[in-house]
């Protein structure tokens, strides 16, 4: 839905970035680099289609001189203001007398109320109605609003396990905050569809989705691949010459893994389907990576061991 | 109480039905096919049929055109332009993803 006027409405020539003695030219110049850079098509942003029709709303206010002339004059109320009210003449009453001003330019009309200075309430008129909207209300016809794309930066324990999440986002209407049903088994890249929640359609026109795109965050002990999950398994010396079973951290909690007599650095023990979830398939896989790690600083008695043993071995890990 | 279940053509729309859909004519939307802006199919019978997702399209095609005051023909660039740009942002996420 419009939000309904903003206290804080910004004025046009700010949005558009010019001075207030800006020409015709100027205004245009400044409307089409601001519209290219903010239309929802070109920038996915969710916050990009209100800027959008900020500067659109601008540009048609200040573009048109005679439109300008009494948006000048009367400041953010102006469209409340009867077109017979001379600007000039309001502008010297305004002047002169202060509020007394406002009654005197009351219109048969009574819209009443209009003696609003810049930044003032709109008196609960609402532009998006006068305007019909961005797109609407020129000749176009209903249109549906653009798709939205915003980022979500989930931990692999919440890609795993799915779940709830609020999501705010920051826009010129302020913030909103959304609720995420994030599926368990969502990967990198893939996008979560918020229905309705993208860009505004005009003339009752459907609105756009928002797709919030997921991106896993990098984690101190998994490596992510599509559904994969590579974790590290360092080993004694012995226990990968030998074999034995080692304890590994899954997203599931520990698991025991089987390492056979002869593992070395590089290779791969698969736990099959330990990986991330598939909702309409079957899971990824949970890689440990074996690293073979050695002591920093040797007791004598490991020492001795270790020199008896390259004194009998005849392996050579270099040897083509 | 029932309902006598009906096979329906993988919800295509034809050339009415997406004019409605989408609140424009069906001779702009014609155009619109000619000059390869929407993909449509044709039937034997010459009928143009849309698939759902080209809706959107058409609303991407008006909100540029109102937007920017574009004629047909470079509605069609900016659209392939944007599509382009999709496609490197995501691969561009990809390779950035896998280098960390």
């Amino acid at each position: 839905m419009p939000a309904g006027p903003r206290a804080d409405r910004r004025d046009f020539y700010e949005i558009l970035g010019v001075p207030r003695t800006a020409t015709q030219d100027e205004i245009q110049q400044a409307y089409r680099k601001l519209a290219r850079q903010h239309h929802p098509d070109v920038n996915k942003d969710p916050g990009a289609e209100d800027r959008f029709k900020e500067i659109s709303e601008a540009h048609d206010v200040l573009s048109d001189p005679q439109i300008r002339r009494r948006y000048d004059a009367f400041g953010p109320g102006f469209r409340q203001v009867p077109e017979d009210v001379d600007p000039e003449a309001f502008q010297r009453s305004q002047a002169g007398a202060g509020t007394a001003g406002a009654g005197q330019a009351r219109g048969p009309g009574g819209a009443g109320g209009f003696g609003a200075g810049p930044g003032d309430d709109l008196g609960g008129i609402n532009i998006e109605d006068l305007l019909g909207g961005i797109f609407g209300g020129r000749g176009f016809g209903p249109i549906p609003g653009a798709d939205a794309e915003a980022e979500l930066e989930l931990t692999v324990e919440e890609a795993f396990q799915g779940g709830r999440r609020s999501v705010t986002l920051e826009g010129p209407d302020g913030r909103r905050t959304l609720e995420v049903k994030i599926p368990a088994g969502v990967t990198n890249g893939q996008r979560i569809r918020l229905a309705g929640q993208g860009g505004r359609g005009s003339e009752g026109a459907r609105n756009g989705d928002l797709y919030f795109v997921v991106q896993i965050a990098p984690h101190p002990r998994y490596r992510v691949d599509g559904r994969d999950l590579y974790v590290d398994l360092p080993l004694a010396p012995w226990e990968a010459a030998l074999g034995t079973t080692a304890a590994v951290e899954t997203p599931r909690g520990e698991m025991k893994v089987k390492v056979p007599s002869g593992t070395s650095t590089g290779k791969r023990l698969r736990l099959r389907h330990h990986g991330l979830p598939h909702p309409r398939g079957s899971a990824g896989h949970l890689y440990a990576e074996v690293r073979i790690m050695v002591p920093a600083k040797l007791t004598d008695e490991e020492r001795r061991l270790f020199e008896q043993l390259a004194e009998v071995s005849t392996f050579d890990p270099r040897r083509r | 109480m029932g309902y006598a279940l009906v096979l329906v053509r993988s919800a295509s729309l034809d050339l009415e039905a997406f004019a409605r859909a989408t609140g424009t004519h069906p001779d702009l939307v014609r155009r619109l096919v000619a000059l390869g802006i929407l993909d449509a199919h044709r039937d034997a019978a010459g009928e143009l049929w849309f698939a759902p997702s080209q809706v959107a399209v058409m609303g991407r095609v008006q909100r540029l055109r109102a937007g920017f005051g574009l004629n047909y023909a470079a509605v069609g660039l900016v659209t392939d332009l944007l599509d382009r740009i999709a496609a490197l942002e995501a691969a561009l996420r990809e390779a950035r993803q896998q280098g960390r």
